[in-house]
């Protein structure tokens, strides 16, 4: 990763943000509590697939939701992401275009060609400009991350080729859903 | 997109490598002269219920008055300005339809309009990718969106999908649980072990209770479909096994599962 990680937020800067988002003051931040305190820096709504996704990711007590003690972690997560985003977008468009994704996954490792690129944009371009949001870049990285390690887990001799049986197939693919 | 969006949905070819060895089952070993992956099931598309009137819940259907006649009232074809009249010829329930869904009048219809247009058995709103992954197997003219011609099939399909979701939600609980969706899937010609549709089950599970909504219902079966058509090209022998490039996997994944 490209990006500095940041240092640990203070608790009571944590709690601050946590009470805005739990907007219902239930104690646990619902899908929809996430969708409406994220933003694309647009007028778009953030992705559901997104949200859902990192609320699966961090959801530690499989609740569904996310308490404060995971919200820690989550909150770090976006942060994260949001400066990774950032160093790539170098034409601070507020968006990525098939270069930057290009360079952004080239440094985090992945090794994909031209014509992949074309596909990845395509895919995750939810606006129809041939670039991709923050969001849709979430989503995109982690969705490449997921098939990849499970990709990497049946390769076992490193040679870039898997046999692989339809069920164990279809399995592999469905867990990229959240 | 693989599926032929004009095909209802159990007319579905199988994907059954061993199909030779379950000489006992009536629903899995295909004509003896016919490619195993496209021997239609007995048993689905035409069966007893199937294609008869639309019953009276709500699935897929707009919200307000399924059914009713137009109401004249806020949001109904007509309010506020002059109503367009339907092209000639077209079906006059259809168009009255198309005028409900199609919100701001531009006679075309977008994913988020179809969205606010459709809600599952719960009144849980539909989920987007489902939205996208219909409009973009019905506008024929690629331009992102539905004009009242691809409205019709698309209508239809939605029909269609309803009457098959209500077909094995034999607990009529308005949704689908492990055990109804392995049946559709063994109804549908597909071999998997019932481990596979727990699986899904506890992917799409939106509302912890176990079960899958309408929308992720039509999700599954349609990734599924989409998939298995996608793998079966490639395995050429079929053996129900497939040598993959890592680049090629990727592509295959993005292509079938994301829309």
């Amino acid at each position: 990763m490209a990006y500095q990680a940041q240092p640990p937020p203070d608790q009571n800067f944590l709690w601050g943000v946590f009470q805005k988002v739990d907007k219902d003051r239930s104690g646990a931040i619902s899908a929809n509590e996430l969708q409406q305190a994220l933003s694309n820096g647009t007028w778009t709504a953030f992705n559901p697939e997104t949200i859902r996704l990192m609320i699966v990711m961090f959801d530690r007590s499989n609740t569904g939701t996310i308490n404060f003690q995971e919200f820690g972690s989550l909150w770090k997560y976006i942060t994260d992401w949001q400066n990774t985003f950032r160093s790539y977008d170098r034409d601070n468009s507020g968006s990525i275009d098939k270069h930057e994704l290009k360079t952004a996954l080239t440094n985090f490792g992945y090794r994909l060609s031209d014509r992949f690129y074309d596909i990845l944009i395509r895919k995750f371009d939810r606006s129809g400009r041939g670039v991709i949001a923050f969001d849709d870049f979430i989503q995109c990285c982690v969705v490449i991350q997921t098939l990849t390690n499970s990709f990497k887990s049946m390769d076992t001799n490193r040679n870039g080729w898997i046999t692989i049986g339809y069920e164990q197939f279809l399995t592999m693919v469905f867990s990229i859903k959240a | 997109m693989a599926w032929n969006g004009q095909q209802p949905p159990p007319f579905n070819p199988s994907y059954n490598p061993n199909f030779t060895q379950q000489g006992g089952n009536p629903s899995a070993p295909p004509p003896p002269q016919s490619h195993p992956y496209n021997a239609y099931q007995p048993g689905g598309y035409g069966t007893p219920g199937y294609g008869s009137q639309p019953p009276q819940t709500q699935y897929g259907a707009p919200p307000r008055g399924y059914g009713a006649p137009p109401a004249g009232g806020y949001g109904a074809p007509g309010y506020g300005t002059a109503s367009p009249a339907p092209p000639p010829g077209a079906d006059p329930t259809l168009w009255y339809w198309f005028q409900a869904v199609d919100a701001n009048h531009s006679n075309s219809i977008t994913a988020t309009e179809l969205r606010q247009a459709l809600v599952n058995g719960n009144w849980s709103p539909f989920n987007e990718e489902t939205c996208r992954l219909m409009i973009g197997m019905f506008d024929t003219d690629r331009d992102g969106t539905i004009n009242f011609q691809e409205f019709a099939a698309l209508w239809k399909y939605i029909q269609d999908w309803k009457q098959c979701f209500e077909r094995f939600d034999t607990d009529r609980s308005g949704n689908i649980d492990a055990n109804e969706l392995a049946n559709a899937f063994r109804t549908f010609g597909y071999n998997l072990s019932p481990q596979f549709s727990h699986m899904i089950v506890r992917k799409f599970d939106r509302a912890s209770r176990n079960t899958i909504n309408f929308d992720d219902f039509i999700q599954c079966c349609v990734m599924l479909k989409s998939l298995t058509d996608a793998f079966r090209r490639k395995d050429t022998s079929m053996r129900g096994t497939i040598q993959i490039h890592y680049e090629e996997f990727l592509e295959m994944v993005l292509e079938n599962a994301m829309h």
